[in-house]
């Protein structure tokens, strides 16, 4: 039976939020067309190493850490809809980072030869692993996709590629944000634990974290510009759509002294910025050319933009809230 | 010919398309790696995107080598030709322009993966010194930073100076050119990392269609309690009961 597999990030003692999107995706995926859902979470265990097991590599399922926070993330995960969990143990401290993990994840890998691996796009790792797993067995790679439903659950990404039951070759999804998800599954589950060779990569040393400047930021963005900060109800609609898209708002000193923009996401005129994602409501003095995304509101269009809302932007505002809280 | 940094062999692959919206990005990129002296600015595709990649380049006083061809290809497809010409260079550090294109993020990796190097995403400042790499970089909320050693791949997202405007670049004389057969790389092998052809995206112009777009970026909401499910959890149960209806028929 083919192998679907989910990438869980813990955000503390819990799974990610965006972590179990994907698994609602890949509960969907699986059921579909048959599959098995593997849920995979990494977890640092500086303690003895699990050679001394019957089978190499694989150690019987009790989980490393303080049991009450694994026994919650086992439940989760069942509730979510996992058919096994898979437990890696690696001796390297947990860092979002290929060269943290990595090996820990490609053990995963190789044990299981998954036909589909999936991850919350919004999941911290997602970014490093994502595209290094897609390399590493050779696999298409989908950002921003979600479940569509149809005779067979296939995932389709912004661009209209899908990945769909009947295809050749593995595949590696990023899964957008999604709707709402049910409790779902068994809650008495397989645990399978690994402890793979190989800790963190020794040619990348970390150093020290400091909190980002909001030019620095490569989440979603709403940019908005002096004039529309002048208007409350552009910046009760702007701050409405925020919430649901989980984005900062920036703008000028001006749009600050308004009120529209929190002090610590004033963006100097000209900055550059690079974020997943940009909605420009009506035309921010920032230069946003290197949004992954950009949506304009308020205007009538510009170069390499994906969507541009023309008229009254309050309006067009809450109607895009109104629509995404409703899917 | 500039003397190289100790311990550092440079190339900087600036992918196989040119910018979306800026070449700011390109030139950040470009200006970061001409801090590493040394370093060599790769471009791969059509000959007019050829001709920019070699101009920036030029410009901060980088050397450059092209790879024209008119294959359309994936992440893992256009890290292959990069890898070849970074085999070529022996070059030991990638650098690669981050921001200016979204699918050049899956390049790091797939070139990491290839090059068997470290892999380092969204790096938003560099330096060198002897053989050592200082990066910062964004994680979410917060910046790190980074000692790189060895062998790594690192995608940069460094803006140049804003820049409204810039001339139509001639073609270059000193850039070098390899094809895909002098790089050991066949085009047919080479088609099955192919994208399919598409139309040009048109820009969303309604609410609805935009609305869709965005749905993707949407912020993860907390899960809810059973039967209380939203379209997942919809989709999730009745995929799930087709299939519990179909192994009870097989059965």
């Amino acid at each position: 039976m083919a192998a679907v597999l989910v990438h869980i990030d813990l955000d503390g003692a819990r799974p990610h939020a965006s972590s179990l999107q994907a698994l609602a995706a890949g509960r969907a995926v699986a059921s579909s067309w048959g599959a098995t859902l593997y849920a995979a979470v990494i977890v640092h265990d500086p303690g003895k190493r699990a050679g001394d097991t019957a089978l190499p590599g694989v150690a019987a399922a009790r989980l490393p850490g303080e049991a009450r926070a694994i026994e919650a993330v086992r439940a989760a995960l069942a509730r979510g809809g996992a058919d096994k969990i898979v437990v890696a143990k690696t001796e390297a401290p947990i860092a979002a980072l290929w060269c943290a993990v990595g090996s820990a994840w490609q053990g995963v890998l190789d044990h299981l030869r998954p036909r589909l691996v999936v991850f919350g796009a919004d999941a911290p790792s997602a970014v490093e692993l994502g595209p290094r797993t897609g390399a590493r067995i050779g696999a298409r790679l989908f950002l921003r996709a979600r479940a569509v439903a149809g005779d067979e659950v296939e995932l389709r990404d912004r661009d209209g590629s899908y990945v769909r039951a009947n295809d050749g070759g593995a595949a590696v999804v990023l899964i957008g944000a999604g709707p709402r998800l049910e409790g779902h599954g068994d809650d008495d589950i397989d645990v399978m634990v690994l402890t793979p060779p190989g800790g963190a990569d020794p040619r990348v040393e970390l150093g020290a974290a400091a909190a980002a400047e909001i030019v620095h930021t490569t989440g979603a963005i709403i940019a908005i510009g002096d004039t529309a900060a002048g208007d409350p109800e552009i910046v009760k609609a702007a701050e409405r759509l925020a919430k649901v898209l989980g984005a900062d708002i920036v703008g000028s000193a001006a749009a600050a002294r308004a009120g529209a923009v929190a002090p610590g996401r004033v963006v100097e005129r000209g900055a550059a910025l690079a974020p997943e994602l940009c909605i420009a409501v009506g035309g921010p003095a920032i230069d946003l050319a290197g949004a992954a995304s950009l949506v304009r509101v308020g205007s009538g269009g510009g170069k390499g933009g994906d969507g541009a809302l023309a008229g009254a932007i309050a309006p067009n505002l809450l109607e895009l809230v109104r629509l995404l809280e409703g899917k | 010919m500039t003397a190289r940094t100790p311990g550092l062999v440079v190339a900087v692959w600036l992918g196989a398309a040119a910018p979306v919206r800026s070449i700011r990005w390109l030139d950040g990129t470009l200006r970061a790696a001409a801090k590493l002296t040394g370093a060599t600015a790769v471009a791969a595709g059509p000959q007019t995107w050829l001709d920019l990649a070699a101009d920036r380049a030029a410009r901060f006083g980088l050397a450059s080598v092209s790879v024209p061809t008119d294959l359309a290809l994936d992440y893992l497809g256009w890290a292959q030709v990069m890898a070849a010409v970074a085999r070529r260079l022996d070059a030991t550090t990638i650098l690669v322009d981050e921001a200016s294109r979204p699918e050049r993020l899956a390049e790091v990796a797939a070139l990491a993966e290839l090059t068997d190097a470290a892999q380092i995403t969204h790096v938003v400042a560099l330096a060198g010194d002897a053989a050592t790499l200082h990066a910062s970089r964004a994680a979410g909320p917060t910046l790190q930073t980074v000692r790189i050693q060895g062998p790594a791949v690192i995608g940069l997202r460094i803006a140049g100076p804003p820049m409204d405007e810039y001339s139509t670049p001639t073609p270059s004389a000193v850039m070098g050119r390899f094809d895909l057969a002098s790089l050991g790389l066949d085009p047919a092998v080479l088609g099955h990392r192919a994208l399919p052809p598409r139309a040009n995206p048109q820009v969303r112009r309604t609410v609805e269609r935009v609305a869709e777009h965005l749905a993707a970026y949407a912020a993860p909401r907390k899960p809810g309690k059973a039967g209380q499910a939203g379209p997942a959890g919809k989709l999730a149960r009745s995929a799930k009961d087709a299939k519990d209806a179909k192994d009870a028929k097989d059965s």
